[in-house]
Order: C-alpha cells, then structure tokens, then sequence
C-alpha cells in the first residue's frame, strides 16, 4: 500500500525542474522590463548620501561592465542559467560584495520559521473550527464564537498586520514593533533566544494566521458537511461508535485529504502574502530582502531571492505530492 | 426451505406499536411511516417489502434510532426483549445499539469507510462495546471466525475497502452485523446493488449466518421473487401504512390486501408476457393522505365506505393480519346496506 514507483518519481522530479526552469526564465525576464537599471539607482542612492560623485557617469559605465549589463541579453540569459545550474546565484548589484547567496542564506530560515509556524497554526486551527462548526456534537456556544472569530478572513494579511502591530505593538506594548530578534543579540541556540524569536514572530505570525485560517476553517465545514451524509457515517452511528472517536476517525480523517490538496497549492501564495507581512513587521526574512531588492532594482538579487522562494514552494508541493499516499489509502503512485 | 421454520419460537424479540414518523419539509409535515405496529418473533426472518418511497426504510431507521432530520419520531413504542429503545439516554443507546439491533446497510458500496482497513472497522465495533482487547491474537482469530462465517478470505483481513469487490463488502457488512450476536439485525436493501448472481449468494450467506448464530432478521426489500425465498413472514407496506402482514406461503398463495394482490402481480413472469398492472392510479400527496383507507386512490375495489373509515389491521389467522375493509365481518353486511341506499334514494 501507498508505494511510489520510480517511473512516477522520474515523471515528477521532470515536472519539478521545469517548474523551475520557467521560473527562472520569468524571473530573468520581468526585472529587465522594468525603466531604470541597478547601477543607475545606486550612484543616485550615492549621490543622495554624498551629495556629489564625481565622474559618476564613468563608474556607471564601470560597474555595469564588470556586472556584464552591457551584454547582449541571450548571453546574459545563458550565463545566468549556467550560474543557476552551479547554484551561483551571483553578487548583490546594490551591495557588492555581499553575495546573493550570503544575504539569502541570511534571510531564508526566517520566512521558513515565520510561514512554516503560520501554517501550523491556521491549518490546525483552521481544520479544527470547521470541523467543530460541522459537527452535531459541539457545544452551541462554541459555534457562535467560530464564526464571530473569522471577521479577520476578509482584509489583506497588510492590513491585519498593521492592525496588530498598532493595538499589540505601539497601544499594548505587549510584543515588540519590529525584527525577528533584539538588535544586537547573535543568532544562538540557547532558550533564552529561542524565546525571544517566538515572541517577535508571533505578532507576524498572527498576520497571517488571522486572515488565513477562516478560509480553511469553511473550506473544512463544507466536506465534513459532505462526509456526514456519507452512508459510512450511519453506518457508524448505528455501530455505537463513540462519538468522539466517530468525529476524529471518520469524519476529520476523510474530510482532511482535500484540505491537504488545497495546502499544496496555496503555499506559494502563502510565501507571497507573507512578503507584505515581513516588510511591516521589518522581519528579517525573505520578504524584507525581496522588497529591498526591487526597490534598489538590483536584478542579482530579485532573481535570487525570488528563485530561492520558488524552489522552496515546488519542494514543498513536491513532498506534499509523495506524502499522499500515505495519508489516502486509494492513491497509490506504484503505476498501472 | 425457509417455511419449515415459521411456526418456530413464540417469543416476540421486538415489538413495534404505533410507529409514526415525520419529515418536516417548509411544505408540511410528510408521513413517511404512519402508526405502524408489528411483532417480531425470535429466529424469525421478516420482509418487509413495498414500492419506493413507502417508508420501508424509514420504519427500519426509526426501529434503529437513526431517523435523519429532517426526519423525526412522532410517537410510538419500539421495544427489543422488553427494553423500550425510545427511553433510553444517549449513552444507553449507544451502548445498547450494535448489542440490540444491528445493520446491514443499503448501499455496502459506500458504507465502509475508505481510510480504515476492513480489520480496524470490525475492531472499533467490538472495543467500543466490549472496551479495549488486549489479546489482539484472539482478536484476530475471532475475526478470521467472522469472515469464515460469511465466506470471506483472510487475506482481505489487512486490506482498505476499495481493494474490495462489491459482494465482498457486503459480506463485510453481514460479518460486522453479525459481530456481536445482536437480538435483532436489519438488512436495509443489504443485495439491491449488487447483480443477480451475486444478490442471491450474498441473501444465502445472510440466512445461513442468521441460523447459525439465531438472531432475528428483518429484511427489506423490493425483490419480491428473492424475498419470498429467504423469508419467513412479509410485511407489506403502502404510503407509510403497513397493509398486511403473513406467513410467506399463504401471502404467495392467497393474497388478501388488494395492494399485496397487485405487488404479487408485478412479479415478472418468463412463462407469460403480461402487461404491468400496478401502475393504476397515482399515489396521493404523502403530505395530504386521503381519508379513510390510504390505498383507495388507486384500488379496484375501493367503495364509499373505503373514504368514510380508516381500515384497522384485522387479524385472519395466526401471525396473518390486514388493514382492508372486505376482511371485515360487517363486510357483506355494510355493502348491501350502502349499494340499498344507493339504488333507492
């Protein structure tokens, strides 16, 4: 039962990598689209600080040749791709000699702790409400109060984000306004850090818990609704099952197989709601690293970063694909 | 090969009095099962038999505790060796149900629940009422006893139910009804998905089950050919009412109620080519009944006095009654005296 066959493994890695080749491409292309360039921007930036900068023509003439900007773009392209191959990801343009690599190797186990601790909560959460709304068992109150906690389904995490953040963070003060850590304390793996990146990512967290979970809250309702008028689910009842038992072995097993579907597919728009949420929390992530990069227009990095985060969802979609099986006893990727 | 044991056990294991059940529709209240009452003998295999939509399920439904709203329990007495099954409270429902009355469902294609493998069902039925078993070897064994009982392979033990043939999971069903010797087991349409060749090994297995383990039966059903071989009484029923009740012989060979006379007809024939009979008439709104007898609409025999009085069940011989005016003793004498005041106004 639940086995995958190499043939099915092969097909999918292939679908794999051309998810990323694509993106690749996509994100080779829309950077360049955009008017201005990065070393333009960044002897303005300068010149902004300084005042003035001499000969600042010749230095853009300079940067973009050692950057190859001044290259036709097919070459540009094959270049890129070789580069990508060899997990080169390039210089950040704005912040030479930091190294795309350096800044997302920074920013990366952020946004995996900040949107993997946001799933967590609203898929549990989100699961757990919609299968107590669906259920005849739960308590009256408790089905008032469901609904009433999923006004926040409707606003954009930016919005719920700077909602916390003013009523939490500048009225309360009971979270801290910004960063994933205190400034100056060195990532370390001691409780004390530990803690304290829990209570600067909760806020953040909850941004993005609060407008998520009611989506999958209903999204639950609706087939625990459908599995109660299974023939199984009298069948049950007639068994003198208990009810408890009933709830989480028939109904919420049977009714969590779509959610797990639906979870494949959203985590890339996951990855991009939380871009807004990290830029307003100044949460030292990805999303932070992908707002600075287009803003300097720094194509090394935009390319980096968001290759790097699209790498991350096609994996993750990836292994919620190989882990099917295993959670539906009819799939079975072993092949005909 | 049935018959030799109707007039078996006296002892009435379930007795159902008054039965009324209700769907509430934004229309009206819709009387799916109308005041039904019957008696059900230990070792005994009833029919009940009757077209779509007569309430056959829903009075096994209601018997089980199991009506879904908007479906309800009007009034009634549904009492299994004594026990009133309507006063018990939720937690001695659930322990008494499976233990009591068991089911064999309507459609085993769907009735398994497709992320368990067929063992783990059989086993939540037993531990939620004989708590948990630690001797999983006896539990096995006891297991494999049930299978072989119902003729299954052992090697299905370990399998999810869509590794399955649709005869096997209705054998599946009858193992798991059957789990803990319950006093009464309702086969709801247990062989209607299944095809022809299939359908009577399966109601073979069931009636060899039932003797082996002497519980009680009740089977519904719409096969009247198939019914008539595996039970021992058949209970008719039309628009919620039940019309008549008998001994499988003498209902086949003398049919009372002019109903179970027009059900018997539509029994297809390969001798005969006859043209379909029980399509006469039209069947009244459920929500709005006609007065008197629920059958008039679309009885031949139907009279004046068939829409004044509502026919009462009225016992023929042992263990036969029928709800139908011409079985009454005043009979003859009522439909002289309507047909004289007719003929002189």
């Amino acid at each position: 039962m639940g086995g995958i066959s190499l043939n099915y493994l092969v097909r999918r890695l292939l679908v794999f990598f051309l998810t990323l080749w694509v993106a690749a491409t996509l994100i080779f292309i829309i950077p360049r689209l955009a008017p201005g360039d990065p070393i333009a921007a960044m002897v303005a930036r300068l010149t902004y600080q300084a005042g003035f900068v001499e000969d600042s023509n010749a230095i853009i003439e300079g940067w973009k040749e050692r950057f190859g900007l001044n290259d036709p773009v097919y070459v540009q392209y094959v270049r890129y791709m070789g580069n990508l191959v060899r997990g080169d990801l390039g210089y950040a343009m704005a912040r030479f000699p930091s190294t795309v690599s350096e800044l997302v190797g920074r920013a990366l186990p952020w946004t995996i702790g900040l949107v993997g601790f946001a799933t967590l909560i609203f898929f549990t959460v989100g699961n757990l409400f919609g299968a107590l709304l669906a259920w005849t068992k739960t308590p009256k109150l408790v089905k008032v109060m469901i609904p009433m906690s999923m006004i926040f389904t409707s606003i954009p995490p930016l919005l719920a984000g700077l909602l916390l953040l003013y009523v939490f963070g500048f009225k309360l003060r009971i979270f801290p306004q910004n960063y994933a850590y205190p400034l100056g304390a060195q990532p370390e793996l001691t409780l004390e850090f530990i803690l304290s990146v829990l209570y600067h990512g909760f806020l953040p967290a909850m941004a993005i818990v609060l407008v998520t979970f009611g989506y999958w809250a209903l999204g639950m309702r609706g087939m625990m609704v459908t599995i109660e008028g299974e023939d199984y689910m009298i069948l049950a009842q007639a068994k003198g099952l208990k009810p408890f038992y009933v709830l989480y072995r028939y109904m919420i097993r049977n009714a969590i197989l779509p959610q797990m579907t639906a979870l494949a597919v959203s985590i890339g728009t996951l990855v991009g709601g939380s871009v807004l949420v990290e830029v307003i929390f100044n949460y030292n992530g990805m999303g932070t690293l992908i707002f600075t990069a287009i803003r300097e227009q720094d194509f090394n990095l935009i390319q980096g970063t968001s290759f790097i985060l699209i790498v991350t969802s096609a994996l993750a979609v990836l292994i919620i694909d190989l882990c099917y099986p295993l959670i539906d006893p009819r799939i079975s990727l072993e092949g005909k | 090969m049935s018959q030799t044991r109707s007039n078996g056990s006296e002892r009435v294991v379930l007795n159902v009095e008054k039965l009324r059940i209700h769907y509430a529709t934004p229309q009206g209240e819709v009387i799916a099962v109308s005041d039904i009452s019957f008696d059900l003998y230990e070792g005994e295999t009833l029919g009940l038999v009757g077209e779509s939509g007569c309430g056959k399920s829903t009075t096994a439904y209601g018997i089980l505790q199991l009506v879904q709203p908007p479906g309800y329990i009007v009034h009634g007495s549904i009492k299994v060796d004594g026990t009133e099954v309507l006063d018990l409270s939720e937690e001695e429902l659930r322990s008494f149900r499976w233990t009591g009355l068991s089911l064999i469902p309507q459609g085993a294609m769907n009735s398994l629940n497709p992320t368990m493998r067929v063992k783990d069902q059989i086993i939540d039925v037993i531990e939620a009422h004989e708590g948990k078993q630690t001797d999983k070897k006896a539990l096995r064994e006891r297991i494999y006893d049930l299978f072989a009982k119902v003729g299954l392979p052992n090697r299905i033990y370990n399998m999810y139910p869509h590794e399955l043939s649709g005869g096997m999971k209705q054998r599946v069903c009858i193992a798991m009804g059957v789990a803990l010797h319950p006093t009464v087991v309702i086969a709801d349409e247990a062989t209607s998905a299944l095809d022809v060749v299939v359908q009577r090994i399966v109601a073979q297995t069931l009636i060899q089950v039932k003797d082996e383990i002497g519980v009680s039966l009740i089977v519904i059903g719409h096969d009247m050919g198939l019914l008539a071989q595996i039970v021992d009484r058949i209970a008719v029923m039309y628009a919620g009412k039940m019309v008549e009740i008998a001994p499988v012989e003498s209902i086949y060979a003398e049919p009372l109620h002019p109903y179970t006379k027009l059900l018997i007809d539509s029994i297809p024939s390969i001798k005969e080519r006859k043209p379909l009979r029980i399509t006469e008439g039209i069947t009244h709104d459920p929500r709005n009944p006609p007065s008197g007898c629920i059958f008039r609409l679309r009885c031949p025999f139907a009279w004046e006095h068939c829409a004044e009085v509502e026919p009462l069940p009225i016992q023929v011989d042992r263990k036969h009654e029928v709800a139908c005016h011409m079985f009454d003793e005043q009979f003859e004498e009522r439909r002289a005296h309507a047909f004289a005041t007719t003929a002189n106004p």
